[in-house]
């Protein structure tokens, strides 16, 4: 036995830095969260400023909850339970303040860019290729500390919360890496490396395994460490918790085209996707169950100690969600929910119950120890508890009947064979009241937070801060091949942490690269269709302003094939039809009708004072004015870097198109739409963004109605 | 190489046959392995989190 003990020191500083940012990003996300929820009832919100209509705050808002709000939770979590798991300090302070002041600063950059109008327009992955280097580097940086820290410890065993979050540094290193590739042609834009069916599959699998490897996993191993020492038990079942990790990470790598079901994704991969997606049913749940088993025997502590209470609603929702999602991933069910509000239900029960209240659960735990005293007020917990608890169930369930209203509305027929509701916005006037309820729920759960942030404030000042814990440990011996033989041969392997993470990311790639390789080697998987070209430079523009105003928030662009869509909307969605759609804009919600087949059904004036007033031309309409379209000038200098990059990327431009080729074609097709204008009584200059967009609306859908016939190679 | 090889099968049975072993495989593995493992062992890393090796009483504070 080592007797050597040696004295060492826990850095608490860097645990609440994070904390303090996750209280702060948290308010600022909500808010951005309760504006954007405004603008759903009542548009002129916006206030007719372009840079937080809900096209540009929905990013916002997504990003600022999940990469500042749980992104500061997970590292202020994961830097206070990796030390002590370790028994040592983290490897290096300068990496741990690099890490926090490079993840801020990254946020703050968003917080600039995303209302600007700079987003790639892939969900989750919007910000711009120099931020996502910068992610990159301080992602990096995180990692070495991590690793650093684990090969330095004096705990021989390496925890199964360590295991989550060796899982998470290195998933969400690949994810990033891969749906990042991308082809700049400014300082803050750039076209996706991947285009249409490709892009969605590349998407997605990142899109879902964010969710997987930035919201569940980390948070998992949160849940092994913190609920635990809530409780002052040991976790239920160890064995569990290790099926739990090797089962999740292995199932969940396959599950992301479970948000591509009927679309033009070949159906072998949304085939792979539903059945994946089905599977980890049962290591969720194990998880779950191994959770809330390990309160059993102190459940009278549950209804004393806040903590403990929102430990219990966070791993309950998790649970929930976790079971809700598979079934949301059944094909069948997926036809109703998929693009309705349901899905903003599903994902709210897990952001705000098992991220939420996880994270409220840690800071509660936290802030007591690190000032070394007691919670300023149980009761305030208490009360943050139950408005919390509210909050989510008055967001939730009104968003949940505006769900399965817009799936049924949308869906009927009447006795003749004909659409009961064939205006799109007949289903959005509907579940507008749902929309306001949802506001009060999300003003509960926020109120609850401001609870928090006075209660953890007044904490702060009642104690004194420990910027340093003492602990004693002995030093790690090295592992002799006796003690293998005391805790078997897997002790060989976790004693290996780079072995072990190898292991791990063999397991997360063997999903993607299954469903990922396929589609781009294997030609049959995108039919290419003759007639489709692609876009004119006067289009490029015009797409590009269609990405900048985040329309896609609202609007998708993939008619299923069904027939309550094609009766809708027209012919389904072809893969063909998108291979020069450098990103893909499919979209995954309709608060407004698809747009696929958008191109010829109006006239120009139509798309010019729909622009200028949506409520002029579709009474009801929930979409805010876009009237600076009709003043601001295009951006034509930019022309050319665009077209460059895009044939870079294999959009067949000729060489030599972008010096004056393009620019005349621009011009003949703008003084064409401004010529059509001026037939529906508009008057408008030929260089006005509204020209573009108008162009971009008027080519959606119109290239297989030339030639319908699509050739397989 | 690849590239023929892949293009040169079906890609639904491919994907499927292949996914199947992986899936199998991987699962029969994580099983023993889990199974394998020693009461001493189990019992020693359930209860590591509830030993932080602090030399003062930070955990004792109640929330």
């Amino acid at each position: 036995m080592n007797t050597n003990i040696e004295t060492f020191k826990y850095d608490n500083r860097i645990v609440r830095a994070f904390g303090i940012m996750t209280v702060i990003w948290g308010i600022v996300g909500m808010l951005v969260g309760l504006l954007a929820a405004a603008e759903l009832f009542f548009p002129g919100a916006n206030l007719n400023l372009q840079f937080i209509t809900f096209g540009r705050i929905r990013p916002l808002h997504t990003n600022a909850i999940i990469f500042a709000f749980v992104g500061n939770g997970m590292f202020m979590g994961i830097y206070y339970s990796l030390q002590r798991l370790c028994k040592a300090r983290m490897f290096s302070d300068f990496l741990s303040w690099f890490n926090f002041w490079g993840w801020q600063a990254i946020i703050v950059s968003a917080a600039v860019t995303l209302p600007l109008g700079f987003t790639t327009s892939k969900e989750y992955a919007e910000l711009e290729w120099p931020i996502k280097i910068a992610i990159t580097i301080v992602w990096v940086a995180f990692a070495i500390n991590l690793f650093g820290t684990i090969i330095k410890r004096r705990e021989k065993h390496i925890y199964v919360a360590i295991w989550f979050y060796i899982a998470t540094a290195v998933t969400v290193a690949v994810l990033h890496l891969t749906n990042s590739m991308c082809m700049p042609w400014g300082w803050l834009k750039s076209y996706s490396m991947y285009a249409g069916v490709q892009d969605a599959l590349v998407q997605w699998w990142y899109g879902h395994n964010a969710v997987a490897f930035f919201l569940t996993t980390p948070y998992l191993g949160l849940m092994y460490y913190f609920l635990p020492k809530a409780a002052g038990r040991p976790i239920f079942s160890y064995r569990l918790s290790i099926i739990h990790f090797w089962a999740l990470i292995f199932l969940y790598i396959w599950a992301g085209p479970h948000h591509l079901l009927y679309t033009a994704l070949p159906d072998w991969a949304q085939s792979l996707g539903m059945v994946f997606s089905l599977m980890l049913i049962a290591p969720s749940w194990g998880g779950m169950l191994n959770g809330l088993l390990t309160l059993r025997g102190a459940w009278d502590k549950v209804r004393q100690d806040p903590v403990l209470k929102f430990m219990v609603v966070a791993v309950t929702a998790y649970g929930m969600s976790t079971l809700e999602g598979p079934l949301m991933s059944i094909k069948m069910v997926n036809s109703l929910t998929h693009y309705t509000d349901w899905t903003i239900a599903h994902v709210h029960g897990g952001g705000m119950g098992w991220n939420g209240f996880l994270t409220f659960s840690m800071l509660y735990y936290l802030f007591p120890r690190l000032y070394k005293t007691q919670l300023w007020s149980t009761k305030l917990a208490n009360y943050h508890f139950w408005i919390g608890l509210l909050g989510m169930v008055f967001y939730i369930i009104p968003i949940y009947v505006a769900g399965a209203t817009e799936a049924l509305m949308w869906k009927q027929f009447n006795k003749d064979g004909f659409l009961q509701y064939p205006n799109f916005l007949e289903s959005i006037v509907q579940v507008v009241p749902m929309f306001r309820l949802r506001e009060i729920g999300g003003l509960l759960y926020f109120l609850g937070v401001l609870l928090m942030a006075y209660n953890l404030y007044r904490t702060a000042k009642a104690g004194q801060f420990e910027p340093d814990t003492e602990a004693q440990a002995p030093a790690l011996e090295k592992v002799s091949e006796q003690s293998h033989g005391t805790y078997g041969w897997h002790r060989v392997l976790e004693g290996k942490p780079l072995f072990f993470t190898a292991l791990a990311v063999v397991s997360v790639l063997i999903g993607g690269m299954v469903e990922i390789i396929p589609m781009f080697l294997i030609q049959s998987n995108v039919p290419t269709i003759a007639s489709v070209k692609p876009y004119t430079p006067l289009e490029v523009l015009g797409r590009d302003i269609y990405i900048r105003e985040g329309c896609l928030g609202c609007h998708s662009q993939m008619i299923r094939p069904f027939r309550s869509e094609t009766e809708r909307y027209g012919e389904y969605s072809k893969a063909g039809e998108f291979v020069y759609d450098h990103p893909f804009l499919w979209g995954s919600e309709r608060k407004g009708p698809d747009l696929a087949r958008e191109g010829g059904k109006y006239p120009d004036a139509w798309h010019f004072n729909h622009m200028d007033d949506p409520r002029a031309t579709s009474p009801g309409s929930i979409m805010p004015r876009y009237s600076w379209l009709l003043t601001q000038k295009m951006e034509t200098d930019t022309l050319p870097a665009r077209l460059i990059a895009l044939r870079r990327l294999g959009v067949p431009y000729p060489v030599g198109f972008e010096n004056g080729p393009a620019q005349k074609d621009l011009s003949a097709q703008a003084d064409k739409i401004v010529a059509n204008l001026k037939v529906g009584s508009v008057t408008t200059d030929s260089d006005k963004e509204i020209i573009a967009l108008i162009a971009y609306l008027q080519r959606l859908g119109t290239d297989i109605k030339s030639a319908p016939v699509a050739a397989a190679k | 190489m690849e590239e023929k090889i892949i293009c040169s099968m079906n890609s639904a049975g491919m994907c499927g046959v292949i996914s199947i072993c992986i899936f199998v495989a991987f699962f029969t593995g994580m099983l023993l392995w889990a199974f394998a493992k020693k009461k001493n062992y189990l019992d020693k890393m359930s209860s590591l989190p509830l030993d932080g090796g602090e030399t003062n009483a930070t955990d004792k504070i109640q929330s």
